[in-house]
């Protein structure tokens, strides 16, 4: 079993690396204590259930299976968790509101979504990447970090942006998303086990930046301390 | 074949253009954040100045009004009191010589009334302007504040200093001393119904604490802070001590009551001896 996942990993190191990356901010928060703040619970759940289901996809790709079906189930989980963050980080109520509204009109949508691009549920072996989700995912996420810099900036009530760890997880976010909003409808038809659209390096564009992510996760986690997240 | 190389080409240019500006973003949360705190700390620091500034002249004000009413007692009031003594005397001499008993009893009652209130005057003028504190210094002005109040009131008052030569220190901050500790005795006398108060002065290297004790009924600071009852008193310490860049903390000690201390700076006298208050000047007095 380890030589497949080992095999697995020397051909696709890019894919590989954040399944395994994903353990550094999930250990760092339970060092720190940091799920003691609802924020960081909300994140910790989020990058467990992101293991979980990497680490599924990572044993079936290493045995040679679909593991689209997967992908497309967590664009919604992926959703509602990172979105919730934002419910406790966002001050206004109307736009809190808005928010929760987007989580089940989102889901809603990705599932019809995932219904849509793939007809028969069953095929697995044949499944292909949602058409729209993920961008409608990115673009919701965008609007959501980019509200919530604003927010910051205009109540300018963190003295150091470099010291408050959800400024960095915001970057993260950010990163991961922009490198995802125009190459995600691509990736409907590249990421298909027949009959698959070739578009070489931007295939591992997202890969990267996940790591990006989750180092810039990281990095803000690393940041955290009690005393100074309550000020 | 080629519209597929062509197609991620821009999707190529597309995504780093998407990345840069998301770098962008971030790069400019930071810097704009940054620099709206830097001026918002300017004007902050501006304002505070000028309030500073504002209660420094509030303060100025007041102690220049003071010294006007204490000369116009003294110059005004005094003399006429003085005149008005040596008229009775006179005319006591007058009623002696008639032998009227009643007459006599009359005017001696009259002439202790005009001493009392020449005394009075006297005390109120010395309580306007502290002349002791400019001649002698902040320890024997103390000394004498709780001597006057010790025979007025039923109260032990103790005062301990951490040295026996006090060092004189500049007029501003030897009166914003000496109006704390009125002030905080006051308050003792006023609201804790107290019969015993303790007053320490310290001095080190950097820093001059004054602190007053007392065994009232005590109170919590934080609760008086909490429901803005801290009276003009208490506001007015903290204001003069804002000037000085001074602090004011309260404590309630486990034996009861409650004690304050007050911590400012260390200034020095310049080698300028301070003007005498009498004979009064009229002019402005800056402090």
């Amino acid at each position: 079993m380890l030589e497949t996942y080992f095999s697995y990993f020397k051909r696709q190191p890019l894919a590989s690396i954040p399944v395994f990356l994903t353990l550094l901010p999930i250990f760092l928060i339970w060092r720190s204590k940091a799920y003691h703040e609802r924020t960081f619970l909300i994140l910790l759940i989020y990058l467990v259930f992101k293991f979980v289901l990497d680490f599924t996809m990572f044993e079936w790709a290493s045995n040679q299976r679909n593991t689209v079906l997967f992908y497309n189930l967590s664009v919604p989980v992926r959703y509602v968790l990172t979105s919730c963050m934002y419910y406790y980080k966002l001050e206004y109520k109307q736009q809190k509101t808005w928010l929760i509204i987007s989580m089940p009109v989102f889901v809603g949508f990705s599932v019809w979504d995932i219904v849509q691009t793939n007809p028969s549920l069953l095929d697995l072996h044949n499944h292909s990447m949602v058409l729209y989700s993920t961008t409608v995912e990115s673009l919701l996420m965008l609007f959501w970090i980019l509200l919530y810099f604003y927010n910051t900036i205009r109540a300018l009530r963190i003295p150091n942006l470099l010291n408050y760890p959800f400024f960095w997880i915001c970057s993260g976010l950010l990163l991961y998303y922009s490198s995802l909003l125009f190459i995600a409808p691509v990736l409907h038809y590249a990421s298909k086990w027949e009959e698959w659209m070739d578009i070489g390096i931007l295939y591992n564009v997202p890969y990267v930046f996940e790591s990006v992510s989750i180092i810039l996760f990281s990095i803000g986690i690393s940041q955290y301390s009690d005393s100074s997240y309550a000020k | 074949m080629q519209n597929n190389d062509e197609l991620k080409l821009v999707l190529l240019i597309a995504s780093i253009a998407m990345l840069m500006m998301a770098f962008f973003v971030i790069m400019f949360v930071m810097y704009y954040q940054k620099k709206k705190f830097e001026e918002e700390k300017k004007i902050n620091d501006i304002e505070k100045n000028y309030n500073r500034l504002l209660l420094d002249t509030a303060l100025n004000s007041e102690e220049t009004e003071r010294r006007r009413i204490a000369q116009d007692l003294h110059d005004d009031i005094g003399t006429m009191l003085s005149l008005t003594k040596l008229s009775l005397n006179q005319l006591s001499k007058l009623i002696v010589t008639s032998g009227d008993d009643k007459e006599d009893a009359i005017m001696k009652k009259s002439q202790s009334l005009v001493e009392e209130t020449i005394l009075h005057v006297r005390r109120i003028t010395r309580d306007l302007v502290p002349t002791t504190l400019e001649r002698f210094g902040l320890m024997e002005a103390i000394e004498e504040f709780i001597h006057k109040l010790e025979e007025d009131n039923n109260l032990v008052i103790s005062f301990q200093s951490s040295t026996e030569e006090f060092p004189r220190q500049g007029q501003k901050l030897e009166l914003t001393l000496y109006r704390i500790m009125q002030e905080l005795v006051n308050n003792a006398i006023k609201h804790a119904n107290c019969n015993k108060i303790d007053i320490s002065l310290e001095i080190d290297e950097e820093i001059i604490g004054l602190r007053v004790t007392d065994n009232g009924v005590g109170f919590d600071p934080d609760k008086i802070k909490e429901s803005n009852l801290a009276g003009l008193g208490l506001l007015g310490i903290e204001s003069r001590l804002a000037i000085v860049n001074g602090t004011v903390q309260y404590e309630q000690p486990t034996q009861g009551g409650s004690s304050a201390i007050a911590r400012i700076p260390v200034n020095p006298a310049s080698g300028n001896k301070p003007e005498p208050l009498h004979p009064f000047r009229r002019e402005r007095v800056n402090i």
